[in-house]
């Protein structure tokens, strides 16, 4: 029989160690993308995965039941990926920009879907990669924050307890980081007519 | 007109999610009637969106990096788990007492006593440690009344992070006893205990460091002392237990004393490394060369008693002359 998420971390926390493959299974998806949103790097997102699911299995006693797992999850990983790219920025090694392609599956793998797909309109192929590569242009702080709320659906108040900050920072960081993408996606935005 | 519009300028990104009070809804909407400027921002922002929504591409790896990733982890796992007979038997004790702890709080909930001990499950087992190691540690201290050398054990037993902190004397290798305070800076914004917090962005040596935030304050000790602790205490919140301060890469740790006949100092510790679990750093003032500053870290090697037990957990490489502000150059 399968078990449910609360009796799989109730497991966990009495020390079977079973319990853990299933949440990875249902998690890491998710862990994987927020990973490499932050860090734009599969490396340091696949060392951030290591370590958050790592983390899960070490600190699991001390997650409180009456909390979401999800939310719990969610601050884990987003605080290790910070924690990464703000090394990562110390060392200055490679970025997105900079490191060769054979370390990015997950752009390859966009890149190859968009070519061998064929439907795929030129424009607005051309436009994913505008809009994606206007997002991770956001500096490291925006770009958590669009993340979290745009694209993970996170409100306001999730976020700040993620990031550890008051809800009015996460409004306004918002809304910094809407007007840069605005000003980014200029062109596109003044021909799109929705 | 244009100050109005700086206003409401500020609430549109709110005003589009929806998350506006009913009455900033009502003066945005009033306003954005009579503004083309503010309507047209209101629309390009939901064509941002659109955009975002319809064309950003999530990052997403293949199935096969996935299948990779979870031998590697549980690779990881094994390798961590104990292996020798007495770690193994170590282990299932544990798991043991922890399985009967949550018992003995099930039945302390269900009986009568769970309405005067109400204590969340989870934290149970801790409460249970927590006053084994009262009772077998503090108790018998405190009844004997025994002054012992302070080592700082009894104050890491309660933190997450900590560096000790030491003053010398520029031309001597013995401690000093600074005229003014240790200060330690600390967090009173919490409800939790209180925790050194980032704030210091000053890096020039002729600057006194700034505090950028009004939540911290410099406490200073009621006695001079010739060593303290600055340190991080595991914050919690409602949403977890994760120390977040600990985490947090851009902490920095602070110290300030006043030495006779050399003046006052600021003394700083950055990184992330000396702010892990398991690891404490010794902050040295100035006046140590590294030789120096190794021979010391030697000598306490050597004392392998509380604290001194936790720097063997630092690497060499950790232990380095911090940056120091003299305050005659101020």
């Amino acid at each position: 029989m399968e078990r449910t998420e609360a009796l799989l971390i109730a497991d966990l926390c009495e020390g079977d160690e079973t319990a853990l493959a299933p949440l990875v299974e249902k998690y890491k998806r998710m862990v994987y993308r927020l990973a490499m949103q932050i860090t734009k790097n599969h490396a340091d997102a696949d060392d951030v995965m290591q370590e958050t699911f790592i983390k899960v299995y070490r600190s699991i006693r001390t997650f409180r039941k009456d909390a979401a797992f999800e939310t719990w999850l969610y601050r884990i990983t987003v605080n290790e990926a910070l924690n990464f790219v703000k090394r990562r920025e110390r060392q200055r090694v490679s970025t997105l920009e900079t490191a060769s392609e054979s370390e990015y599956e997950a752009v390859t793998r966009y890149r190859a879907q968009v070519a061998n797909d064929p439907h795929a309109h030129a424009e607005k192929a051309e436009l994913r990669h505008h809009v994606t590569k206007a997002v991770n242009s956001l500096s490291l702080k925006h770009r958590t924050v669009v993340i979290l709320h745009e694209f993970e659906g996170l409100t306001h108040a999730e976020i700040a307890a993620i990031l550890n900050c008051s809800e009015g920072t996460v409004r306004s960081r918002l809304h910094y980081a809407r007007k840069k993408l605005r000003t980014l996606l200029k062109p596109y935005v003044d021909a799109s007519n929705i | 007109m244009r100050l109005k519009c700086e206003k409401i300028g500020r609430l549109l990104s709110d005003y589009i999610d929806g998350t506006l009070s009913e009455r900033q809804n009502s003066s945005v909407a009033l306003h954005l009637r009579s503004c083309g400027v503010c309507k047209r921002e209101v629309v390009a922002l939901k064509k941002t969106n659109h955009l975002l929504e319809n064309f950003y591409v999530e990052p997403e790896a293949s199935d096969a990096y996935y299948a990779r990733f979870t031998t590697q982890l549980q690779h990881r796992i094994e390798q961590s788990a104990p292996t020798a007979l007495h770690q193994r038997l170590f282990a299932v004790a544990t798991r043991l007492g922890w399985h009967l702890l949550t018992q003995l709080h099930r039945g302390i909930d269900h009986s009568r006593l769970g309405g005067l001990f109400s204590i969340r499950q989870h934290v149970f087992p801790y409460y249970i440690f927590g006053l084994t190691l009262t009772m077998l540690v503090v108790a018998p201290l405190l009844l004997i009344q025994v002054s012992t050398h302070d080592d700082g054990s009894h104050v890491l037993s309660r933190l997450y992070a900590a560096a000790k902190i030491r003053f010398f004397s520029v031309d001597s290798p013995i401690s000093v006893q600074p005229t003014a305070a240790l200060a330690i800076k600390q967090d009173t914004t919490g409800t939790q205990p209180t925790g050194i917090r980032r704030n210091v962005n000053s890096g020039h040596p002729t600057e006194p460091p700034a505090i950028d935030s009004g939540s911290d304050v410099w406490v200073f000790t009621d006695e001079p002392m010739t060593e303290g602790y600055i340190f991080t205490t595991l914050q919690e919140d409602d949403s977890d237990t994760i120390p977040s301060v600990a985490l947090d890469i851009d902490s920095e740790l602070l110290a300030y004393a006043e030495i006779p006949a050399q003046g006052a100092f600021w003394a700083r510790l950055t990184g992330r490394d000396v702010l892990t679990e398991s690891r404490y750093a010794l902050l040295l003032l100035q006046g140590m060369d590294e030789q120096h500053a190794l021979q010391q870290y030697e000598r306490k090697w050597n004392g392998s008693k509380g604290f001194s037990q936790k720097l063997l957990d630092v690497p060499l490489e950790t232990l380095s002359i911090s940056e120091v502000y003299d305050s005659r150059e101020l």
